[in-house]
């Protein structure tokens, strides 16, 4: 390990098994405490109450699992993205593994500031077979608004999901039965909830809440949209230049 | 999670969890958290509240890994659901279940639950209740052995009929022997009424069952009968705790909870002899470990854990004898480690400015000092003789060293308590602001914290009369009236709650029924303000035909038989009531760490002495 400029560690995750439970808070703070543990060579900012420069990809409401999550770590020093995923790896816990490490340059965007679309995989209650669910998808995308009452603790907002849906398909896969494939704004670009379009089709297509809530959801994909193209955030320069006005490093 | 096991809930649990608020308090799996291996002699370790507030106790962690490390043996973690998952259970059938396993608690062998304060007693029924088991002791023919421990079992006596024992004091050795009594006795397949009948012969364990209470005509208790006429009396567990160095691997909650930090204890006991203070009377002798330990393990706990402050926990951590030292090693591993240290319990008289230095100058939640009371003639009553000018030094310590929050506790309601005291108390809290402003500092907030004094079994003032409710809205007024400012924060407890507390704090068996009425007309997390209702205690007091006055608002007579004195804490009757004399005359009783013994008879009961880490290390 040896002395270095700052580097962006960007690391892809799971959110599997029990953690699949956990809040954003929770996961986050799984994180944050496996990254102390794993003795990297990690940015801190403030000094009475150092805190870990971090950045996070969109939440995921509990009980949806994962293979894509995303967050930045900043090092101080130079360690191979190979040597940090088999470190980092032994620290976490049940239910979060890590998938994929890639080091990267400091004024790269952060994936908080760069994620604004994500894919889905649903696999849908049996019983109602794909059929229905394809003609629910296509009347779906075929309206020009589909609105959505959005119940929240502290207030209720009616919101147009249509604009934030960009693909669904449903296929039917010979194991899992149908399997609705999503496309929907996630993060900086605003937030199309998967349960909820999950809802508004089961709606369509008569499906009971006892039965579409048995429907088990997949985040598989983050993306930076670059007009009809979705990049992955681990390729380089996913995001524009991350210089700001002042000229200083974006972290 | 683990669902390999037999018994496993998994499946059913799973879709109860997507119901419930937080369903990380269920699920287990954290880092640290142990791997259970089936067989053997299994133990549930229940807390009762929920996950956030039992995940921070210490002592359930230190017992958890004791068990655990004895061959053939297992602990695993239960806690109390909150309402929403507790009706989810009910309606669905689900019963309590460990967290490490998600077996049902009633197929394990011991069922241990902590007694940490009075308000938990209803969630102690609850948690048995929801294991599947009758309530009382009488009614289990089989199932775990259910057994209580923890501050709470200074007076167990109104949970008597709930338990079949209560562990006294420190729970290591006495666990210990427990696991390993019943681990023989399950080989020699002895029934369960056998096995507590062997566990009770146990040094630190007491079986209520053991004992009758003899009532006089006016209520109050006239003999506490021992069954077999002999003059056994439980005493309590006590351990080095150089000996014993959990926990060593502290398992990190999912959420986040109420203490979210590595704690490392650094002594147990206090002999400051403040004479409201129930742990630190019952706790005797002071038992330090040494600064060696104490470093190693904040040493290895912080590279095992991740955690981003370290507190060095005790009844009174800046009595630490070498504190001094310790805060400044800490401080190195902190700054390698970008953590902070932290002190909870700070004494003012005792805070150095090189101690504020040292400690977290953020301050997540400030600095917290105890003053308990507005008059130094009141903190002589009590033994805590914190003069005003200390006072003004802790706060432009803590001021100077960066913290902008300074908390404050206060109490009312004690002994010789006049209006003038109650008064002080706003007088004290704007001398202390004007100090900061004096030496031109940045103003810190206060936030003055005022509990109503609940006179505790085995102190002092067990003899005496609790504040009456009226009482005390009268002082509460008082303080609201005299302290407005905008930068002081005042609050204070709920009067009924104390009542309660109080009523259980010193109650004898025949409380057991108005608990039992309370739970059974709903009454569950009577510490949490959203969910107490006095409107349950009161009907249930009612309907027992119990006066409460005769529990709170009575002076006690110099030779009235307490239902917990046949319970050996090692305080000689005779020492609480010299200190209840003293206290009354305003005279001061020393700290014994300087060597100025007090007679309180813990030493001498035990055979043992006060251990100061310096004594040992050259300090």
């Amino acid at each position: 390990m040896r002395s270095h400029e700052p580097l962006r560690l960007r690391i892809q995750l799971t959110k599997e098994g029990p953690a699949r439970y956990l809040s954003h808070s929770e996961y986050s703070r799984a994180i944050l405490f496996a990254a102390r543990r794993s003795a990297l060579p990690l940015g801190f900012t403030g000094e009475h109450r150092p805190r870990l420069k971090v950045s996070l990809s969109p939440p995921l409401p509990i009980g949806i699992t994962s293979e894509c999550e995303l967050v930045d770590l900043q090092l101080i020093g130079y360690v191979p993205a190979a040597e940090a995923e088999v470190v980092l790896s032994r620290a976490f816990t049940a239910g979060i593994k890590v998938v994929f490490c890639r080091l990267m340059g400091a004024d790269e965007k952060p994936v908080g500031k760069l994620i604004d679309t994500a894919t889905y995989r649903v696999t849908l209650p049996e019983g109602y077979g794909a059929g229905r669910w394809r003609a629910a998808a296509t009347e779906y995308i075929e309206k020009d608004r589909v609105l959505f009452e959005r119940v929240q603790p502290r207030k209720t907002r009616t919101l147009d999901l249509r604009p934030g849906t960009h693909r669904l398909e449903v296929e039917t896969d010979e194991s899992a039965g149908a399997i609705l494939n999503m496309t929907l704004d996630d993060g900086i670009s605003g937030t199309v909830k998967p349960w909820e379009v999950v809802e508004v089709l089961a709606s369509y297509a008569g499906v009971p809440e006892k039965d579409w809530k048995r429907a088990g959801i997949h985040r598989n994909g983050l993306f930076a949209r670059r007009g009809e193209k979705l990049v992955s955030p681990m390729e380089a320069g996913a995001g524009r230049p991350a210089v700001t006005r002042r000229g200083g490093r974006r972290f | 999670m683990n669902s390999s096991l037999p018994g496993g809930l998994n499946g059913r649990l799973q879709e109860l969890l997507l119901l419930v608020e937080r369903p990380s308090r269920y699920l287990g799996g954290e880092w640290n958290s142990p791997e259970v291996a089936p067989g053997g002699v299994s133990v549930a370790l229940a807390y009762p509240d929920i996950y956030e507030i039992g995940s921070s106790n210490l002592g359930l962690a230190i017992l958890q890994e004791v068990v655990n490390e004895i061959e053939g043996a297992s602990a695993e973690r239960v806690y109390s659901p909150w309402v929403d998952m507790e009706a989810g259970m009910r309606s669905s059938g689900l019963p309590l279940f460990t967290l490490e396993t998600h077996r049902p608690v009633s197929s394990l062998d011991i069922f241990g639950i902590s007694v940490p304060h009075e308000l938990t007693y209803t969630n102690i029924l609850n948690l048995i209740d929801l294991a599947g088991l009758p309530l009382a002791s009488v009614d289990r023919r089989d199932g775990p052995i259910v057994i209580g421990g923890g501050c709470g079992t200074a007076n167990p006596e109104p949970l008597a009929e709930f338990f079949d024992l209560f562990v006294l004091g420190d729970g290591e050795e006495v666990l210990t022997s427990i696991v390993l009594t019943v681990a023989r006795a399950k080989e020699a397949g002895l029934p369960r009424s056998r096995v507590i009948e062997e566990l009770a012969l146990l040094q630190g364990v007491y079986r209520p069952a053991d004992y009758e209470v003899i009532y006089n005509t006016d209520g109050t208790v006239g003999e506490v009968r021992r069954l077999d006429g002999s003059d056994r009396k439980p005493g309590k567990g006590l351990v080095d705790i150089d000996r014993w160095l959990y926990p060593r691997k502290p398992i990190v909650p999912f959420c986040e909870p109420v203490h979210d930090r590595l704690n490392v204890e650094v002594f147990r006991g206090c002999t400051r002899g403040c004479r409201f203070c129930l742990s630190g009377m019952t706790g005797r002798p002071v038992r330090e470990r040494s600064a060696g330990e104490v470093v190693k393990l904040v040493d290895e706990l912080s590279q095992i854990t991740g955690h981003d402050e370290v507190s060095l926990c005790s009844l009174s951590s800046t009595d630490y004898s070498r504190i001094d030292d310790v805060a400044s090693r800490v401080t190195k591993i902190c700054r390698d480690r970008n953590m902070i240290l932290s002190l909870p319990s700070l004494r003012m008289d005792a805070m150095s400015a090189g101690l504020a230095a040292r400690l977290d100058k953020g301050g997540r939640g400030g600095l917290t000092f105890a003053p308990e009371a507005g008059t130094e003639r009141l903190r002589a009553v009590i033994n805590k003789p914190i003069s005003e000018e200390d006072m003004a030094h802790a706060v432009l310590h803590a001021v100077r060293a960066g913290r902008r929050r300074i908390k404050l506790y206060f109490m009312i309601g004690l002994q010789t308590e006049t209006d003038e005291d109650v008064l002080e108390i706003s007088r004290l809290v704007y001398r202390l602001r004007d100090v900061v402003r004096r030496e031109s500092l940045p103003p810190p907030s206060f936030n003055v914290s005022v509990s109503t004094f609940v006179p505790k079994p085995h102190t002092p003032f067990q003899w005496c009369a609790q504040e009456s409710r009226e009482g005390v809205r009268r002082k509460q007024d008082l303080l609201k009236s005299s302290l407005r400012s905008k930068s002081v924060n005042l609050s204070w407890h709920d009067r009924d709650m104390s009542a309660v507390e109080g009523f259980l704090a010193r109650g004898d068996r025949r409380i057991s029924s108005v608990i039992r009425r309370a739970w059974e007309s709903g009454g569950r997390f009577d510490s949490w303000s959203e969910h107490f209702d006095i409107s349950i205690w009161e009907s249930a007091w009612e309907a027992a035909g119990l006066d409460p006055s005769l529990y709170l608002g009575r002076e006690r007579g110099a030779d009235e038989v307490f239902p917990w004195e046949h319970l050996d804490h090692g305080l000689d009757r005779d020492f609480l009531r010299r200190e209840l004399e003293r206290a009354l005359a305003g005279e001061l009783t020393s700290d014994c760490r300087g060597g100025d013994c007090s007679k309180c008879g813990v030493c001498t009961d035990f055979d043992t002495e006060p251990r100061l880490s310096g004594q040992w290390e050259g300090g």
